[in-house]
């Protein structure tokens, strides 16, 4: 399939469902996130670091823009000004719960002296509140209003990295995925370029003798390869989890039974903000997700009946019809 | 030698098991029967062994030197598979259900070999291991690159258990078609190029998927 039918069908990739852009699909995999339901632990960052052999590329690497996290947890901060974050709860506990919180920003004291942190003071003067902003005045940070967006590869249906490719490295998969073929890559880097998302990650050190010196190693998943310098790299919706499930289910001649598998993020996720499966099976709970939240594929713009209904897919006015599916974040204010 | 095995294995000139693909009646064959053993005795071993036999299938073709690996004991498949008609998965079970195919455990070799041929120079060398405890450290002769995804199951479902026409007893001509003739060889020795170009031009007549994801990890 790949190039032979993306030279062929070239032009179907650049369409929307609704103008014919259709391509028959054995599965759509594709993902809910509550962002009700999520606390902005990292814990499926972290669990996708220990799936695909992502490297732990260290500070200075990370303040270039070259860290390697397929999942990132973006955060969000409510403007200063707005109420009622402009204040600590505890210092105005009555007003709170009288329903009047103080209107005035209150100055806010470090909730940690530095001395309990000692390890974590930085040689030169700089210590870790200065730097972090740990709950003092200087913060960089506000103490409230932080939002969570978890953001992986939206495997959008017309995906933008792909068409630029110059080798064909990304292309489509019979899946709905984006498929990234590491060894064709020559690491042209124009799909990352052309991600308005920004979640395609570029290798530019071999981070294999850093990241996991012996016996760490040892920790490495064989089910995919560790990547080396040059080479592009994204979320795959954890296709070696999908491959073991989908050779199972034919062996045993039957389909892929919605929950049997699910993504590293989606395992690992403590408060199940994330829901994971195929949205051609209409009884999954992802596709029950969809429907319900009146959101559909193919679309630049959704008319939903009911304007409470909380679904959205990012940056969907661009017309990359991507698989995934948020949830609204809804606050008291 | 290789007559005597054309007559001895059953499947070859009684079921109609080898019918090639192309020619759709059975009793077709049956009725020409005495014709195309006939044939078959001509042609005997280069016939039954390049996988040329085997029904609804295409066989990789590609050639390769592979280098001599040297093993613990110079294992001889030929008077296993050829003379004594055990079935490659009698040995190496896995490759029916998993990825790998398997090595079979050193006890699955003295389940015979503590009555048959304890005479022999590498039975006493087997049975040395044995008695230390120790697995002898095959080497592995067929391997494929870290970044690609091979099951055995699957091409063994394709090609042996959902094949219409086939019989697990000739799995061996199967598995002829990436190991070559096993079981003419004492150890294995690679002599199918087992790379992209060789899967590739398999699974295109064969009709296999193409999704470079289905292979490359």
């Amino acid at each position: 399939m790949s190039l032979n039918n993306i030279l062929t069908n070239w032009s179907r990739y650049r369409k929307g469902a609704e103008e014919g852009g259709f391509h028959e699909y054995e599965h759509q995999w594709g993902m809910v996130v509550d962002l009700n339901k999520c606390i902005g632990c990292n814990a499926c960052s972290v669990a996708c670091y220990a799936e695909n052999n992502l490297p732990v590329v260290g500070e200075k690497r990370c303040g270039k823009n070259q860290a390697m996290n397929w999942l990132r947890i973006e955060r969000y901060w409510d403007e200063p000004d707005l109420e009622p974050y402009n204040a600590t709860p505890s210092a105005n506990i009555d007003a709170w719960i009288e329903g009047n919180p103080p209107a005035k920003k209150t100055e806010l004291k470090p909730s940690m002296p530095s001395s309990y942190l000692p390890g974590l003071l930085e040689e030169g003067g700089q210590n870790f509140e200065q730097r972090v902003g740990f709950g003092g005045t200087k913060s960089e940070f506000q103490d409230f209003g932080a939002s969570f967006l978890p953001m992986m590869c939206q495997q959008c249906h017309a995906a933008t990295c792909e068409p630029v490719c110059p080798v064909a490295a990304t292309y489509h998969t019979p899946d709905g995925l984006n498929a990234q073929v590491y060894n064709r890559c020559i690491g042209s880097r124009y799909c990352s370029n052309n991600c308005p998302y920004r979640l395609r990650y570029f290798n530019f050190w071999s981070y294999y003798e850093d990241a996991w010196p012996e016996p760490l190693h040892m920790q490495l998943n064989p089910d995919l390869s560790v990547r080396d310098k040059g080479v592009m790299e994204k979320c795959t919706f954890c296709i070696q989890r999908i491959r073991v499930a989908k050779d199972k289910a034919k062996m045993e001649d039957r389909k892929v039974i919605d929950g049997e598998f699910s993504t590293a993020c989606v395992q690992t996720c403590p408060t199940g903000a994330l829901v994971f499966g195929d949205m051609q099976n209409p009884d999954s709970q992802v596709s029950k997700l969809w429907s319900y939240h009146q959101v559909e594929r193919g679309k630049t713009k959704q008319s939903k009946q009911n304007k409470e209904l909380r679904g959205y897919r990012v940056l969907e006015g661009l017309n990359t019809d991507p698989s995934v599916l948020y949830l609204e974040r809804v606050r008291e204010v | 030698m290789s007559h005597g095995y054309l007559f001895l294995s059953g499947p070859v000139g009684s079921s109609g098991a080898v019918v090639p693909h192309h020619r759709s009646s059975r009793y077709f064959l049956m009725a020409l029967a005495a014709l195309v053993l006939g044939f078959f005795l001509a042609m005997s071993s280069a016939w039954a062994d390049d996988g040329a036999g085997v029904p609804n299938a295409v066989p990789p073709k590609g050639e390769h030197e592979g280098k001599n690996v040297e093993q613990p004991i110079e294992f001889p498949h030929n008077i296993h598979v050829d003379v004594n008609k055990i079935n490659c998965m009698y040995c190496h079970t896995y490759a029916r259900r998993s990825k790998v195919a398997g090595i079979p455990p050193t006890s699955k070799c003295m389940g015979c070999h503590l009555v048959i041929a304890t005479d022999k120079p590498r039975i006493k060398k087997l049975t040395e291991y044995w008695e230390k405890k120790e697995p002898p450290r095959w080497k592995k002769v067929h391997d494929v690159p870290d970044f690609v995804h091979f099951t055995h199951e699957k091409h063994l479902k394709r090609f042996v258990f959902d094949n219409e026409g086939m019989s697990v007893d000739r799995v061996s001509e199967v598995c002829a078609f990436c190991h070559g003739e096993v079981k003419k060889m004492t150890v294995a020795h690679k002599v199918k190029p087992l790379n992209m170009g060789f899967c590739a031009r398999c699974h295109e007549a064969n009709k296999g998927p193409f999704d470079c994801w289905k292979c490359h990890k």
